[in-house]
C-alpha cells in the first residue's frame, strides 16, 4: 500500500520531538451496501475510504491525527501536528523494519468484488420470499447486504510492518407484521469474516422466515408486566447482554483508570461459579474474528473469568504502559478515523450442563427472551439497560404467552452473580459495538442461561 | 488531483461511458478533539478528511458510488460501480438531478471568532473546568468523561444541470460528566454546552451545572411501580421527539415503517402542539441553505395545533405524492444514499417555566436524562421503553432522586396526553431536534 521508506520517514517525523512511540496505519477499504425493499433493489451503493492515521506516545500520553492526503508531503504534515504535541529531544529512529507476514487464521475463499451484483441479489430475493411469504401480517420487508474489503497496513517504531486483509459480509433481515394501527418489527442477521461464500451457503429460509416470525408473534403480544423476576435468556445474540453488563468492563480503556468494577480484582470472586467468560478472536471466519488486531498483534483467545474468578482483561498497546501488564491481541478500530483501544471480538459465556428445557421448567414464573436487541451500559456504575425483541412469559415451568415492550435493566457486577443455571447450548450473535474507537464487528455468545432476578421494565405496570 | 480538475474529468468520462444526468456532492472536514483526565491529555486527536458522492442517471436509473481519494482510479471506480449499481436498481420511482431554485436563502452557519482558539487554547479550557469542578463540591471523586471539539464542514454540490452550490458551517461544543459519591453510592452526570468563548465565567457556569446535575441524583429512593404524572424536562423530552422524528418523513410512511400513512390533514396530536422544522435558524445545529439534492430550504410547519399538515420530503417522495419537495433531501455524508431527514426540527415551546411546570405537581415525576434509546424505542410502533433518571415530586416540590428507572409509552399516545408545555427550548443542542419541558398527563414508571 505504501513503501517502507515512506513509511520510515513518517513515523520519524513523527518522533523528532522526543515521542516513544509512533504508529502508521493505512486502510484502503472497499465497500458494497445493497438493499431490497418490498423485493425490489431500492439502493446499491458502493465506496472507497482511504486514509492515513498516526498516533504517538509518550509515556501515557497518546495523540492521534489521521488524514485522506496520501501524498508524502499531506502525511509528513499530519506526522508534524502529532509531533507538535510532544517536547523533548529526539529519543528513537527507525532504522528498518522487520519482515513480518501475517498468519492467515480465516480463509477468504470468493472475493466480494469479483461478484457480479445480481449474484448478491438473487440470494436477497430468495430471502424476501421466504420472508414475505411467512404470513399476511407481513407488509414490509426490508434485507440489506453490506460486503467489504478492508486493505491495511500496520506499522510501527517497534519495528512492524505487517498488511492484512479483512473481508466480511453481513446479511440483516427486517420484517413488519402489521394489523390494524398496529406495528411490529421483527430483525435478524448473519455476518462473516469471509467471503461470499458465507452468504451463498445460509439457510435462505431459515433468515426470512425467522424475522417475519418475530414480528407476527410480537404482533399478538400483550404489553409487558413491570416488575423483578428471574429471567431466562436464550442463547447466542442473549450474550448481548454479558457484553454490555462485563465485558466492556473488562475493557483495559476502563479498568486502566480504575472506572472499572472490575480494576483491581483480578483473581477475586466476581461470578457466579456458573460462569465462564471468554474473548476469542481465533474462531474461524467468525464476525468477530481477527487475524491480527488493529495494533498489528496476532489474534488470540483470551480467558476473562473463570469460574466466577477474574482471570483477565483486554489490553491494547497504551492501556498496557498504565497498567503495567501484557497486551492480549485486543485492539481494535472502526478505521483510519479512530485511535485503537481494547475492544472486545467474539465474546462468550462458555456452555454448562443444563438443556434449556431444563432451565424453563425450572422456573415457576418469569421472562423468557428469546432475542436480545440493543442495549447499553454506563462504565462507572456498571448499570444497563437492554430491550428484548421477542418476549414471552414463562408461567408454571411453560413458556407462556408474547410479552411486547420489555426492557431489561440491571448492574452488571450484580447480574454475573445471579446467574444461576446455564445451558448446554452455545451460539454466536453478529453485531456491531460502538464505543471510543468507533464500530467494530463483535460477535456476542452464551447458552440459554438464567438470571434468577432481574429488572423488567415494560408498559403494562405491575405483574 | 484537484477537486476542480477531478470533477471535470470525471464528469466528461462519465458522459463517453453513457450517463446523462451526473452530480458530485463532495464534503470536506476538519475536526479537533480532546479528552481530559486528572489533568492529563487523554485524547487528542486532529483530523482533515475529504470525500465525494457521485450520482449519476443511466439508463434513466440513478447509480452511486464514492470515495476519499482523488486519482485517475477513482475516477473510473466510481463510474465503473455507479452504473454496475444503476443497472440493478428495480423500484418505480426514480431520483432525478436537481435543476436548481431561482433563489437560494443566505444564511451564515460559520462565525469567524471560532477560529481564534489554538488547540492548546482549548485543552487549558478543559483544564479549568476540570479545576472548577473539584473545587464545587467535595463528592466530586472523578470525571466520567471531559471534551471539548471542535469541527468544521465545507459542502459542495455540482451537478451537469448546472447546480453550483457551496457553504460551510463551523461549531465548538464542550460536555462533561461527573461522577460523585456519598457514602458506598456512585452517581453520575453530565452537562453539555455549544460554545462561543472560553471565558472563566462559561467555564464555572459548565463545572457548576455538571456538578449540581450529578449531586441532585445522589441519595435516591425506590418508588412505587405505577403510571405517573410526567414532566420530561426539556433535554429527555428533546430525546424523545429526536428518537420519534423519523415517522414524518414521507419516505419512511411510503415504505411502510411509520403509521403516519394517510393521516396528513388529520388531527394527530393534541391541539396544544405544533411541529416546526426551521433548517435556517442561526442557533440550529443541522441548519442548510439547501439540500442534498441542491433544493432551496424554507421552514415547514409539520404539526399545526395538533393537525398534520404535511410529511417531509425530497423530489422522489414528493412525485410520488405529487406534491412539491419540502427540501428535506438529506445525505448523513458523501457516504450514504439520499434520503429524508428534518434539519432544527421543534416542538413550539409554551409560556411556562420549568419551576412553574413543577409546582403544577401534585405528584409525579421528572425525567431528566434517557438512555440506551436505540434499543428501547420501537420507531415503528410508536412503543417506547428507555431506562432514565429523575426526580420524585411531592406537592409541586421536587423531593429527591428515584433510583434508576424505565419509562414507559407511546410516541401517539404522548402526543396527545400533553397537559402543559414549557418555555424551554433549547434548540442549540446536541440534536437536530428540540423541545421544551413537557407535561404529560400519564407514563409508566419503573423503578430498579
Amino acid at each position: 500500500m505504501l513503501s517502507q521508506s515512506l513509511v520510515q520517514d513518517v513515523l520519524n517525523e513523527a518522533l523528532t520531538t522526543g515521542g516513544d512511540f509512533a504508529e502508521v496505519f493505512v486502510e484502503d477499504r472497499l465497500t458494497n451496501n445493497l438493499s431490497l425493499q418490498g423485493g425490489l433493489v431500492e439502493n446499491s451503493l458502493s465506496g472507497r475510504d482511504f486514509g492515513v492515521g498516526i498516533r504517538l506516545f509518550k509515556g501515557f500520553q497518546s495523540t492521534y491525527t489521521y488524514t485522506t492526503d496520501f501524498t508524502k508531503e499531506g502525511m509528513l504534515k499530519a506526522a508534524k501536528r502529532v509531533a507538535q504535541t510532544v517536547h523533548g529531544d529526539q529519543l528513537l529512529k527507525i532504522t528498518d523494519f522487520g519482515q513480518q507476514q501475517v498468519k492467515v487464521l480465516h480463509p477468504i475463499q470468493q472475493m466480494p468484488q469479483s461478484v457480479d451484483k445480481v449474484r448478491k441479489v438473487n440470494v436477497l430475493k430468495k430471502v424476501h420470499e421466504s420472508a414475505s411469504q411467512y404470513s399476511d401480517l407481513i407488509t414490509q420487508v426490508s434485507i440489506r447486504l453490506k460486503d467489504e474489503e478492508q486493505n491495511v497496513l500496520i506499522a510501527n517504531s517497534e519495528g512492524a510492518f505487517i498488511e492484512d486483509q479483512r473481508v466480511r459480509n453481513i446479511l440483516t433481515v427486517q420484517s413488519i407484521a402489521s394489523e390494524k394501527s398496529r406495528m411490529e418489527s421483527g430483525y435478524i442477521n448473519t455476518g462473516a469474516l469471509a467471503g461470499l461464500e458465507h452468504l451463498e451457503s445460509i439457510d435462505v429460509n431459515f433468515y426470512g422466515s425467522e424475522a417475519s416470525r418475530i414480528a407476527a408473534t410480537m404482533l399478538d403480544a400483550d404489553p409487558c408486566p413491570s416488575g423483578t423476576f428471574p429471567v431466562v435468556i436464550d442463547n447466542k445474540f442473549g450474550g448481548v447482554i454479558f457484553h454490555e453488563a462485563c465485558g466492556h468492563s473488562l475493557e483495559a480503556s476502563a479498568v486502566a483508570k480504575n472506572k472499572s468494577v472490575f480494576s483491581n480484582k483480578l483473581g477475586e470472586k466476581v461470578a457466579s461459579d456458573l460462569v465462564t467468560y471468554i474473548d476469542d478472536g481465533t474462531l474461524q471466519n467468525e464476525w468477530g474474528s481477527i487475524n491480527i488486531d488493529d495494533e498489528g498483534e496476532a489474534a488470540r483467545r483470551n480467558v476473562l473469568i473463570e469460574n466466577g474468578i477474574l482471570k483477565g482483561y483486554l489490553v491494547d498497546k497504551l492501556n498496557a504502559r498504565i497498567m503495567n501488564t501484557d497486551i492480549t491481541g485486543s485492539s481494535r478500530r472502526e478505521s483510519y478515523r479512530f485511535a485503537p483501544t481494547s475492544r472486545m471480538t467474539n465474546t462468550f459465556i462458555a456452555p454448562g450442563e443444563s438443556t434449556r428445557e431444563d432451565i424453563i421448567s425450572n422456573t415457576e414464573y418469569g421472562i423468557f427472551a428469546k432475542y436480545m436487541g440493543g442495549g447499553q451500559v454506563n462504565p462507572a456504575t456498571g448499570d444497563y439497560n437492554f430491550g428484548a425483541e421477542e418476549a414471552y412469559i414463562i408461567k408454571n415451568g411453560k413458556i407462556d404467552r408474547p410479552v411486547r415492550g420489555a426492557t431489561l435493566i440491571g448492574n452488571g457486577a450484580e447480574t454475573l452473580k445471579k446467574v444461576d443455571m446455564v445451558g448446554n447450548n452455545l451460539g454466536h450473535g453478529a453485531g456491531m459495538c460502538g464505543a471510543s474507537s468507533g464500530a467494530v464487528p463483535v460477535n456476542v455468545g452464551q447458552p440459554t442461561l438464567r438470571v434468577s432476578e432481574l429488572t423488567v421494565g415494560g408498559t403494562k405496570g405491575d405483574a | 488531483m484537484n477537486l476542480t480538475d477531478f470533477k471535470v474529468r470525471l464528469f466528461e468520462k462519465a458522459q463517453t461511458k453513457g450517463f446523462t444526468d451526473v452530480e458530485l456532492y463532495y464534503e470536506k472536514k476538519k475536526q479537533f478533539t480532546s479528552l481530559l483526565d486528572q489533568g492529563e491529555v487523554d485524547q487528542f486527536s486532529v483530523s482533515e478528511v475529504m470525500g465525494l458522492s457521485f450520482r449519476g442517471l443511466y439508463d434513466g436509473k440513478m447509480g452511486y458510488a464514492y470515495s476519499e481519494k482523488l486519482d485517475d482510479f477513482s475516477i473510473d471506480f466510481l463510474l465503473d460501480n455507479a452504473k454496475e449499481n444503476a443497472l440493478i436498481l428495480e423500484n418505480e420511482n426514480q431520483e432525478k438531478i436537481f435543476a436548481g431554485n431561482s433563489n437560494y436563502p443566505d444564511a451564515n452557519f460559520y462565525t469567524e471568532e471560532l477560529n481564534q482558539f489554538s488547540y492548546e487554547e482549548l485543552v487549558e479550557f478543559l483544564k479549568i473546568v476540570e479545576s472548577f469542578v473539584y473545587k464545587e463540591d467535595t463528592r466530586v471523586v472523578g470525571t466520567g468523561f471531559l471534551g471539548i471539539q471542535s469541527s468544521e464542514i465545507e459542502k459542495a454540490l455540482f451537478n451537469s444541470k448546472g447546480i453550483s452550490l457551496m457553504e460551510r458551517r463551523n461549531l465548538l461544543a464542550t460536555g462533561v460528566s461527573l461522577i460523585v459519591k456519598e457514602g458506598d453510592l456512585t452517581k453520575s452526570g453530565a452537562y453539555e454546552k455549544i460554545l462561543y468563548d472560553l471565558s472563566e465565567t462559561t467555564a464555572i457556569d459548565i463545572a457548576k451545572k455538571g456538578v449540581n446535575e450529578a449531586i441532585s441524583y445522589l441519595n435516591p429512593r425506590s418508588i412505587e411501580n405505577r403510571k405517573y404524572k410526567v414532566l420530561l424536562r426539556n433535554d429527555a423530552a428533546t430525546a424523545i421527539l429526536s428518537s420519534f422524528s423519523p415517522v414524518f418523513s414521507a419516505e419512511n410512511v411510503q415504505n411502510g415503517r411509520s403509521l403516519l400513512k394517510d393521516k396528513v390533514g388529520e388531527m394527530i396530536a393534541g391541539d396544544n402542539i405544533t411541529l416546526i422544522d426551521d433548517p435556517l435558524h442561526p442557533d440550529g445545529n443541522m441548519s442548510r441553505n439547501f439540500d442534498a439534492e441542491g433544493v432551496a430550504t424554507k421552514t415547514v410547519t409539520v404539526v399545526e395545533k395538533g393537525r398534520l399538515n404535511t410529511l417531509f420530503h425530497n423530489q422522489k417522495t414528493a412525485q410520488k405524492e405529487d406534491v412539491e419537495t419540502t427540501g428535506h433531501a438529506y445525505k448523513e455524508s458523501y457516504k450514504d444514499a439520499l434520503t429524508v431527514a428534518t434539519s432544527n426540527f421543534y416542538l413550539k415551546p409554551g409560556d411556562q417555566s420549568y419551576d412553574e411546570l413543577i409546582k403544577s405537581i401534585d405528584e409525579g415525576v421528572i425525567i431528566t436524562e434517557l438512555s440506551g434509546l436505540h434499543s428501547g424505542v420501537n420507531e415503528i410502533s410508536g412503543d417506547f421503553s428507555i431506562a432514565a433518571k429523575g426526580y420524585y415530586v411531592k406537592d409541586g416540590k421536587v423531593e429527591g432522586a428515584t433510583n434508576q428507572l424505565t419509562v414507559a409509552g407511546n410516541f401517539y399516545d404522548l402526543l396527545n396526553d400533553v397537559k402543559q408545555i414549557g418555555s424551554d427550548l433549547e434548540l442549540a443542542k446536541r440534536f437536530g431536534s428540540a423541545s421544551p419541558s413537557l407535561l404529560i398527563n400519564q407514563l409508566s414508571i419503573t423503578s430498579e
